[in-house]
């Protein structure tokens, strides 16, 4: 019966929910972040952002500073976006105790702008020498790099092929090139990625016309004596990435921010709802016992209000070690009065009620009149304000972290900001570097704040428009 | 065990009023005198009713009886136990003894409370009944005997699922629940349309006589108080300025404000019905903060000469044989007069 009692409240609260238009709106975001917090690993490339995004090796492989994929719509030059080259055929051939492995990756080239690298990845132990080399479109076959290694357990080996084939590339570029040219552009500051990927004729060095086709990566590993050489994979490090790009820390911007959702809504929603259940508590303390103790509280909510908050988290959290739920925990300290005054007038009203009155004539405890009695009557209003100071929650992590003070062991939009900040993103033109976790940041904010302000319209009276 | 359940000595309730700073300064105190030095003793199973008009203090009254405020003087008796003063763990005790009835069922009870929270709540607070179950059939006891058919029926809804009548009918059982022996009522039917009035007082006394509880039943109400109530205090002021059984009083009245409130009884009989009356009594109700000197009703007394306001307060004292009483200087003369005046008028 108490359950159908809720049941019915809860829908006719839903029927006057549906009609308003912004409650909707916000509604169906908020639906849609949960449905990016629960199916974060599916919808991120990197599922360990979230945990490993300030470990670099993590992103070695990701170009610095790379534009989203879609930047190539709106340019006549295309740029090579990332590609990861997994399946590739082995070739394997016993001969006098060596064993040699013959391995053809094809890679079909059709853009204007040369990737930034290619990374060849692969497990080995053992003594194992490669030979790596590049059939171009034209016939020409330029050997890039040889390289041996000898390790007793299996481990990746990683080969940066754009450092490794300097000097041969270089050689291959003196065959075409003119002279001044060559002289102008020394080998240190050539890059070899723009000249493999580039016509063969003079300029190649000064001007590089991209040539366009199917190019063959050609290893040749051979093992001596005992050893193993396995899942060889390549990676083109192309100069637009993903979704949203990467960052100057190689790091992916869309699995960034993507990551930093689940910790915004527990940042936002546990800082409101525990600073509301602190200030509703104190405010409906204070009407009840009113007198002298209802005037202390209100000067100590006076004090409290006016402590400016980001001073003393600076100081704070330069004693504390810095962690999520520190600053959660220093935040409700800090907003719990938002909600004070109003309930405290709320609470004056409601104790002047006879069932307030009935309650004591019964001999109900302080306690229970507050808690069984008054409290009850606020939860709407809690409601209400609790929506409302999410986006204030999110805002202020976000400050706190872009002054350098949040959790270092996870992501949020703010952390993605300060290091936007920190690491020039504005004045190096990284634009997707901070548009997008400022937009989420607003949205998660947009998200609370319609559904607060149609939970306060239905909730509360005084503001219903009929 | 005394004859007296309740015994009220010179009971006094002055609030504060707040002071400006020269006050403050020539340390001057004010306060509405909401109770000034009220007397009454209330005998085992008697139903005693305590009248006048609003603001007199005869809530406050009832409000210091069922200790939610603190009186500021004076002495309360209950059961031969001095009650004007208790310590937290004697209050619960006194408060199981003593119930009150609220005058406006509607806000009496928690609006989110359904019946069966109004009802188990005394019983939470008192920490009777070990169970749910056993709570629950404690309420439906009380229901029956407030006459709620079918209780079952009533336990899941809520306030606002029911009628005036039927609120103050839950608002008594919730005060039986802890079987009390002295129940203050306070307006219980002013609220309550008045075609059910007479139900609900009529169940009220049933009660009464069934479990032997005692009343102070508290309204502005002559004709239910005659029909309703044994003895009749009437307070004017903070103070009580008649008191005697309750037809003797009514039929005999001596204090000309007793008198005037019995004139100004509505009579919708027909031939009284457009006739305006004339009620003896002029002005208004001076304030509590500041209290004519000497009989206090002399500012609206139509028979007041300079003694009333020059000599000191009259006391209570005895106008018949059957223990009617009335502070009045003058109640002789006024029987004789009073002839006289409405001849005049």
């Amino acid at each position: 019966m108490k359950l159908n009692n809720i049941k019915r409240s809860m829908l006719s609260f839903w029927n006057e929910f549906r009609q308003t238009r912004f409650g909707i709106f916000g509604l169906i975001t908020f639906c849609l972040f949960v449905v990016i917090i629960l199916f974060e690993t599916a919808i991120i490339p990197f599922p360990e952002a979230s945990t490993r995004w300030r470990d670099i090796s993590y992103w070695e492989d990701n170009p610095k500073g790379a534009a989203p994929v879609w930047v190539n719509w709106f340019t006549s030059t295309k740029h090579t976006p990332q590609k990861v080259i997994t399946d590739v055929e082995l070739k394997r051939e016993e001969d006098s105790g060596f064993e040699f492995i013959d391995v053809v990756i094809p890679y079909d080239y059709q853009y204007d702008i040369a990737p930034n690298d290619i990374i060849f990845h692969a497990m080995t132990r053992g003594e194992v020498t490669l030979m790596i080399s590049l059939l171009r479109p034209d016939g020409d076959e330029i050997l890039l790099t040889e390289k041996s290694v000898n390790s007793t357990t299996l481990r990746d080996l990683r080969i940066p092929i754009s450092t490794n084939s300097l000097d041969n590339v270089y050689n291959y570029v003196k065959q075409h090139e003119s002279f001044e040219n060559i002289k102008a552009k020394p080998k240190n500051v050539m890059n070899s990625m723009q000249v493999l990927f580039a016509k063969a004729e003079e300029g190649m060095l000064q001007n590089p016309a991209s040539l366009q086709g199917e190019y063959q990566l050609k290893i040749t590993a051979v093992i001596l004596g005992e050893g193993e050489f396995l899942e060889p994979n390549l990676v083109i490090s192309g100069n637009v990435f993903g979704l949203l790009g990467t960052d100057s820390f190689k790091r992916d911007i869309w699995s960034g921010v993507i990551a930093g959702t689940k910790w915004a809504m527990l940042i936002g929603l546990m800082t409101s709802s525990l600073a509301v259940i602190i200030g509703v508590i104190f405010g409906v303390s204070s009407a009840y016992f009113g007198g002298l103790v209802d005037m202390l509280m209100m000067r100590f909510y006076e004090i409290a209000a006016s402590i400016p908050m980001l001073p003393v988290l600076i100081v704070l959290s330069a004693i504390f070690k810095p962690s999520i739920w520190t600053i959660i925990l220093i935040m409700c300290v800090f907003s719990w009065v938002g909600p004070v005054r109003t309930v405290r007038s709320i609470g004056l009203q409601i104790k002047a009620e006879t069932y307030v009155e009935a309650a004591r004539a019964l001999n109900a405890s302080h306690s229970r009149i507050i808690f069984r009695h008054m409290i009850p009557q606020l939860i709407p209003y809690a409601f209400a304000s609790m929506a409302l100071s999410v986006p204030g929650a999110i805002v202020t992590e976000s400050t706190i972290s872009l002054l350098g003070l949040g959790d270092p062991t996870i992501v949020t939009w703010g952390q993605i900001l300060r290091d936007a900040v920190s690491g020039g993103a504005v004045l190096q033109g990284l634009w997707w570097w901070v548009v997008p976790p400022g937009l989420f940041i607003a949205g998660m904010g947009m998200t609370f704040a319609f559904i607060g302000f149609a939970m306060d319209t239905i909730l509360n009276p005084k503001l219903k428009t009929r | 065990m005394s004859e007296y359940i309740l015994e009220v000595e010179n009971l006094q309730k002055w609030f504060p009023i707040r002071r400006n700073i020269s006050q403050v300064i020539k340390r001057e105190r004010n306060y509405v005198k909401a109770v000034d030095g009220v007397s009454f003793k209330i005998k085992r199973g008697e139903i005693f009713g305590l009248i006048g008009e609003s603001g007199c203090g005869k809530t406050t009254t009832g409000k210091l009886i069922m200790k939610l405020l603190e009186p500021t003087g004076g002495k309360m008796i209950f059961d031969a136990q001095d009650v004007t003063y208790l310590d937290t763990d004697a209050v619960e005790l006194y408060k199981r003894k003593v119930q009150m009835v609220f005058q406006d069922p509607y806000a009496s009870m928690n609006p989110r409370f359904r019946i069966s929270d109004v009802l188990s709540e005394p019983l939470l607070i008192h920490k009777i009944g070990d169970s749910r179950e056993d709570r629950e059939a404690r309420a439906i006891k009380a229901l029956e005997e407030v006459k709620i058919n079918p209780p079952e029926e009533f336990m899941e809804r809520y306030p606002h699922m029911l009628s005036g009548g039927q609120r103050q009918r839950i608002a008594t059982a919730r005060t039986l629940i802890l079987s009390p022996s002295f129940i203050v009522a306070d307006e219980p039917v002013s609220m309550v349309d008045l075609s059910t009035r007479a139900e609900i007082l009529h169940m009220m006394k049933e009660v009464q006589q069934s479990l032997g509880l005692t009343y102070l039943y508290i309204t502005h109400d002559l004709s239910t108080a005659r029909y309703f109530t044994d003895r009749i205090a009437v307070m004017y002021l903070g103070k009580i300025v008649e008191m005697g059984p309750a037809g003797e009083l009514i039929d005999n009245a001596k204090h000309p404000y007793t008198q005037a409130l019995i004139a100004a009884v509505c009579e919708p009989v027909s031939g009284n019905v457009n006739r305006i009356k004339e009620v003896p009594i002029k002005g208004e109700i001076p304030s509590a903060a500041n209290i004519p000197h000497g009989c206090r009703f002399h500012t609206r007394c139509l028979y007041a000469k300079p003694e009333c306001w020059e000599m000191e307060e009259p006391m209570l004292e005895e106008v018949s044989g059957v223990g009617h009483l009335a502070a009045c200087r003058r109640w002789k003369e006024i029987s004789g007069e009073k002839g006289k005046v409405s001849e005049t008028a």
